[in-house]
């Protein structure tokens, strides 16, 4: 447990004194929103609907650059070599990954939900605390996926392109039931509304972050 | 011993596809309200047994591979792959043929359609990721694992696009049930053409387990003569 927490605390000071990933990711989330209102154009980009499709859009593209950094920071400066030599369980050191990498994800997609209500004319009230608990049940998902695979794509040579290609097909399921919910979540229905879509987030987030935690120490390594 | 089985598996696959063929051609009667059209059927349904077959053998190679270890695991898991590719796309391909002149639309986001399609997905994404780590040392274990969690994908994905079409009722409403096989000559060469085609997947995989087993010792004697070149040249 100690182990989690230092590799955790590690990656989130890094974060807090560079800020390079986080901010990266709210620009590009921004960018992909405003990509998306105007190629829909503002008669289709306004409404929960479009706006529930273009926040998970946003996810997976501030996501997917979130998670390939996670795992090659660490091999840039032979971190990695250290971390893997350190007494610490591998296990251990995928869930202070994905932990962080989730917590990165949070911040960005909190500033991009934001967003996405400004830009789709939507309605603040109780809109933002509803999309909270699916929002963090989707980001989990992603990072336990993302942060497993990060371990394999990081190793081919044209890595950031193999990593959406494992991700995203992958990642189908929650998306589906993500962009569902967020939609039901925005046009003001209580959370109970979306109970089936839910239970598909968790039921996919428990299943990853379990295959995560137990396959990750055949992925990770030197080389 | 398996090149023998390679020759029986492949000689009985070359008999029961010409029997199948003939049952599909010209024995079984035409389906009355779907016409000629109905018969592609009897491809698409064994076709799409065999690219999941083949996707199960691939998780199945890849926790044997992660527990035991051993190349055959890993051969068998990468020759699935691509057999199973092979046979989801043929797959995709039939069903389409099949859908335009019956729904009249090539594709539509039926539950079926959507899953078969994600699974296309999955392992395209796993034999790309083949391709662009071969030579890596560790390809093995990385496929191992990525088999693995698209295995466990799948499931997910079948009830949640389930759920996302019946939510969702502006898509065609289909009903694949309307097959209804009325003569019990149909069923029978349903059954056939599904027995044919299981032999030629398991002959397919004999055959890339070969080549992939005649790769691997490629490769050792290749290592053998550079190191035996490497110390003649040290010792002259």
């Amino acid at each position: 447990m100690s182990a989690f927490v230092v590799i955790l605390t590690k990656d989130l000071r890094l974060e807090l004194r560079s800020g390079t990933s986080t901010i990266a990711m709210v620009a590009l989330a921004m960018l992909v929103l405003v990509v998306l209102v105007f190629a829909l154009g503002p008669a289709v980009a306004r409404g929960p609907e479009a706006a529930a499709a273009a926040l998970w859009i946003a996810l997976v593209f501030a996501g997917m650059l979130g998670a390939s950094r996670a795992l090659m920071a660490e091999s840039e400066n032979g971190c990695l070599r250290a971390l893997l030599i350190s007494p610490a369980d591998r296990a251990v050191l995928y869930a202070a990954k994905l932990a962080a990498a989730a917590i990165f994800m949070i911040v960005a997609l909190g500033a991009g939900a934001i967003f996405t209500v400004l830009f789709f004319n939507l309605e603040f009230s109780g809109a933002l605390p509803r999309m909270a608990p699916i929002l963090i049940l989707g980001v989990i998902g992603f990072a336990a996926l993302a942060t497993l695979l990060s371990a394999i794509s990081g190793r081919a040579r044209g890595g950031e392109l193999l990593l959406p290609l494992l991700v995203v097909p992958m990642f189908v399921p929650a998306l589906v039931a993500g962009v569902r919910a967020s939609a039901a979540a925005l046009s003001g229905a209580p959370l109970g509304a979306a109970r089936d879509w839910i239970a598909i987030l968790v039921a996919f987030d428990v299943l990853f972050v379990a295959a995560g935690y137990l396959l990750f120490e055949h992925v990770i390594g030197e080389e | 011993m398996s090149k023998r089985l390679g020759n029986i598996l492949g000689a009985a696959t070359l008999v029961l596809i010409t029997v199948s063929l003939w049952m599909i051609f010209a024995w079984v009667p035409t389906e009355a309200e779907e016409g000629i059209v109905q018969r592609i059927f009897y491809f698409h349904v064994p076709c799409a047994w065999v690219a999941f077959a083949a996707f199960a053998i691939v998780a199945v190679a890849g926790v044997f591979f992660l527990w035991l270890g051993g190349q055959i695991w890993d051969d068998l898991g990468y020759a699935a792959a691509e057999i199973g590719m092979l046979f989801c796309t043929l797959m995709l391909i039939t069903g389409s043929l099949w859908a335009k002149p019956i729904w009249g639309t090539w594709w539509t986001w039926d539950s079926r359609l959507t899953t078969s399609f994600v699974l296309w997905l999955l392992y395209g994404g796993y034999l790309m990721m083949r391709g662009m780590l071969e030579e890596s040392e560790q390809v093995a274990r990385f496929a191992a694992v990525v088999g693995i969690v698209a295995a466990l994908d799948v499931p997910v994905v079948i009830v949640s696009v389930r759920l996302w079409r019946t939510i969702h009722p502006a898509v065609l409403v289909t009903r694949q049930g309307g097959h209804g096989l009325q003569d019990p000559r149909m069923i029978v060469t349903l059954l056939v053409s599904i027995a044919a085609f299981t032999l030629m997947l398991a002959w397919l995989l004999t055959l890339r387990l070969a080549v992939l087993r005649a790769r691997t010792r490629l490769g050792a004697i290749a290592r053998a003569v550079a190191i035996a070149e490497f110390r003649r040249g040290q010792s002259v």
